[in-house]
């Protein structure tokens, strides 16, 4: 298991990849600052 | 929840395991607009088609947050009717976390899982007793009273 969350970053390709592992998504919406 | 939540190893294994793990900025046209984005952090769970089945806003501790994706996960397969799949979550939920906040919600739902897949109504008087047993001061104790009247 990798040491920190892989991230998916582009919102088209997570709806791409949750279809085709049969999984859902967790959207978080997050400010660096 | 970057700096606390997200690098606790319990949470990174659930996260890559369980769901796909999406990170946008509060700033993400049209996105933001489409979810209502007010404030961060704001965590959904939604699934392959956009669909928003569980929410919330602010801080979560590592603690309560696999509790947290246990629950939307469970309303999830529960919205789409797939029980079977919505009970492990609850199952597991209420099982390993039972202290979490997300607990009351998941004993309700399991209550009504249950119903919904048998027809018999064992599984919410048995809701009813174990959130007034348990958790008696939950939203969720009042919202299941009414299954104490069941025959």
């Amino acid at each position: 298991m990798p040491d920190k969350v892989q991230w998916v970053l582009d919102y088209k390709e997570a709806l791409a990849k949750a279809k085709f592992e049969g999984k859902f998504i967790l959207l978080d919406f997050f400010n660096p600052e | 929840m970057d700096t606390v939540t997200y690098p606790n190893q319990k949470v990174i294994d659930f996260l890559q395991k369980r769901v796909i793990p999406l990170q946008l900025l509060s700033n993400a046209e049209p996105y933001v607009s489409d979810y209502g984005v007010k404030w961060t952090p704001n965590l959904l769970i939604i699934d392959a088609e956009g669909k928003v089945y569980h929410r919330a806003v602010g801080f979560i501790a590592p603690v309560d947050f696999i509790p947290w994706l246990l629950l939307g996960m469970g309303k999830a397969f529960f919205e789409k009717d797939l029980f079977k799949e919505a009970l492990e979550c609850f199952e597991t939920l209420i099982t390993e976390y039972s202290y979490s906040g997300s607990a009351p919600e998941a004993v309700f739902l399991r209550g009504v899982a249950q119903y919904k897949s048998t027809h018999q109504v064992d599984g919410l008087k048995n809701a009813y007793r174990v959130l007034q047993e348990q958790y008696p001061g939950s939203d969720w104790a009042k919202r299941a009273y009414p299954y104490w009247l069941l025959p």
